[in-house]
């Protein structure tokens, strides 16, 4: 093979993205964040608006740790492997601040019209059957934690760690391709030693306010685990996704991308699904088989209406089962279907959908009928989840296009470049 | 030389060399036929022509028997052999089934994969006709050898020779039995 890497006399060329796409991401984020606050204004609902673009904000930032995950794993264990699609990880992670920015607009709602989107921040709110927020035992006793200044400190604490750490990466990545200096490269271990932990505390912590909060009766030591499962899947999906795309453009041809490399990203696909089922399987099987009322309800919520009859939650529970699991996971047993790349490609598209239903099943049964029943569902709302997470996505891929031509294709002084470009594995 | 032959070892000096003697040897259509060489070479099994191994499906199966053996195992004994009420639970619930099974299905996995390959490469096998050629310790140091086998169906002494010569094979001997 020749080795590009290795002698600088022959770099690659600066990786170019026509700027068409990016504008058109733009364009379709702007037209989708467009009609979400559209169904704001029109909707009926709009607690459910709020909720739903709660839900696209979540799923674009879960896959965005997702990606810094991966470049903070990616450095503390030496890999070899993923040096050639690190780069576009690093490209992904300059959506951060963005996504900041959209976050916004949730913050400022829980200083002017508090309880407008987590119900908890306004004491007066009436629960169904027992009194108000305020009055509630178990909010007084989680509201050290649980109140607006912790929220509004801790979100912005979330992003400020998430851009920092990006940018810090990120610079060191991209001056390595300048000078080639190794020192970049052990700045980079130990960002990433020091971010391994901050990332997990941030989304941990962000699971909890953001979604889990919703239901602050509810106890899980699950959660943060299960928002972790979902961040990794997602970004291993998006990954896979970007190789292929760069490989039908033709940059990754000729010697870049070997189907070691499709093998190694579907077998961390695989095991990330197979760990999703086994932090959600936990988090259901203790609540099931300890039976607290306490831990219940949020499941209850999302299968029986008050008078016993199932509602639209338990099929949507089902899918999840079923779709988030058994399928993709019977599916990527076979080497085939992780390195084919039309065999490979619907299968990270159904999990990159199935992760928004769990999204969608984790946050919007917190939508109640006057009896206390989850909304269902098949409804309105599915309208501004898609708008949402058409509008947060596009924002998401244009910031990643407008990083891409910012840099080489390829960390091309990276110490293990040419391992990478040479790993053949089997 | 009465016995049987086992075969026809070559001798080759370079990586190249056996990479694409292998090749010519795939291409002739053998099938009973092996490379020694002293390490690893990458894509010489693509050369050889060998094909993915059939572990996987062993192990499919293995995990397949594990998973149903913990599901009717729990439901033989709390339902139908010895029907017990605990905390107010059905007797029978994949839910408590599901963590035994998922156990006893990594367990049968590991156990055929681990069977399905010795049973597959035939280890440990404590001797082989080629210990009985002089020079294959060179194998493990610094030579390549081709061993083609005389049950091969496509197996001729002079021809097979011949292939090995001009496949650019060296010494080329006479295996016994």
């Amino acid at each position: 093979m020749s080795t590009p890497a290795a002698s600088a006399s022959t770099p690659l060329p600066v990786a170019s993205a026509p700027a068409s796409p990016a504008n058109k991401a733009l364009v379709i984020g702007i037209a989708g964040l467009a009609l979400t606050a559209l169904g704001l204004v029109v909707s009926p609902d709009k607690h459910g608006v709020a909720l739903s673009y709660l839900v696209g904000i979540t799923y674009w930032t879960a896959i965005t740790i997702g990606m810094l995950l991966l470049v903070l794993i990616h450095h503390i264990v030496d890999a070899s492997w993923s040096v050639v699609i690190r780069r576009q990880w690093e490209h992904w992670l300059s959506a951060f601040k963005w996504l900041f920015v959209l976050f916004l607009p949730l913050l400022a709602y829980a200083w002017i019209n508090p309880g407008f989107v987590w119900p908890w921040m306004d004491l007066g709110h009436e629960l169904h059957g027992h009194g108000t927020v305020g009055a509630d035992v178990l909010y007084q006793k989680k509201a050290g934690f649980l109140n607006k200044n912790m929220f509004t400190g801790m979100t912005l604490a979330f992003f400020a760690s998430w851009v920092w750490l990006s940018a810090r990466l990120r610079k060191a990545s991209f001056t390595q391709d300048a000078d080639g200096d190794v020192k970049w490269t052990l700045m980079n271990r130990k960002s990433a030693a020091m971010g391994l932990p901050i990332a997990a505390l941030t989304l941990t912590f962000a699971a909890i306010f953001w979604v889990k909060s919703l239901e602050y009766h509810w106890f899980s030591t699950m959660y943060g685990v299960w928002f972790f499962a979902n961040c990794v899947r997602g970004a291993l999906s998006i990954s896979v996704l970007i190789m292929l795309w760069l490989w039908a453009r033709g940059d990754f041809k000729g010697g870049v991308l070997t189907t070691y490399h499709l093998y190694s990203i579907g077998q961390l696909v695989f095991a990330f699904t197979v760990f999703w089922a086994y932090v959600t399987f936990s988090q259901y099987f203790l609540i099931w088989n300890a039976n607290v009322p306490e831990e219940t309800f949020w499941y209850n919520l999302r299968e029986v209406n008050h008078d016993g009859s199932p509602n639209q939650w338990k099929y949507v529970g089902m899918l999840i089962l079923f779709g988030h699991f058994f399928v993709p996971f019977l599916y990527l047993l076979s080497y085939k279907h992780k390195v084919v790349h039309s065999k490979i490609r619907p299968i990270v598209c159904w999990i990159l959908a199935i992760i928004l239903v769990d999204m969608c099943y984790n946050i919007l049964p917190a939508l109640k009928d006057e009896h206390g029943d989850s909304l269902p569902f098949l409804s309105i709302n599915l309208l501004w989840v898609i708008a949402s997470v058409i509008g947060v996505g596009g924002i998401c891929v244009w910031a990643y296009l407008g990083s891409f031509p910012t840099s080489k294709l390829i960390p091309i002084r990276d110490p293990r470049i040419a391992e990478s470009l040479d790993s053949h594995g089997l | 030389m009465a016995a049987p032959s086992y075969g026809l070892i070559a001798t080759f000096d370079t990586v190249p060399g056996i990479y694409h003697a292998a090749e010519q040897v795939r291409d002739a259509g053998y099938k009973h036929w092996d490379c020694i060489t002293p390490l690893p070479i990458h894509g010489l099994d693509k050369a050889m022509g060998v094909k993915r191994s059939i572990v996987p499906r062993i192990s499919l199966a293995g995990g397949i028997t594990g998973f149903c053996t913990g599901m009717s195992m729990i439901w033989f004994t709390d339902k139908f052999d010895y029907p017990l009420l605990v905390g107010g639970k059905p007797y029978f619930s994949p839910m408590f089934a599901f963590p035994v099974s998922y156990e006893l299905t990594i367990l049968f996995t590991a156990f055929a994969t681990i069977g399905g390959m010795f049973f597959l490469n035939g280890l440990p096998m404590h001797y082989h006709p080629v210990l009985k050629y002089g020079q294959i310790r060179r194998g493990m140091d610094d030579q390549l050898f081709i061993v083609i086998e005389a049950r091969d169906p496509r197996f001729n002494l002079a021809n097979t020779k011949a292939l090995l010569e001009q496949a650019g094979g060296k010494d080329i001997k006479e295996l016994e039995a």
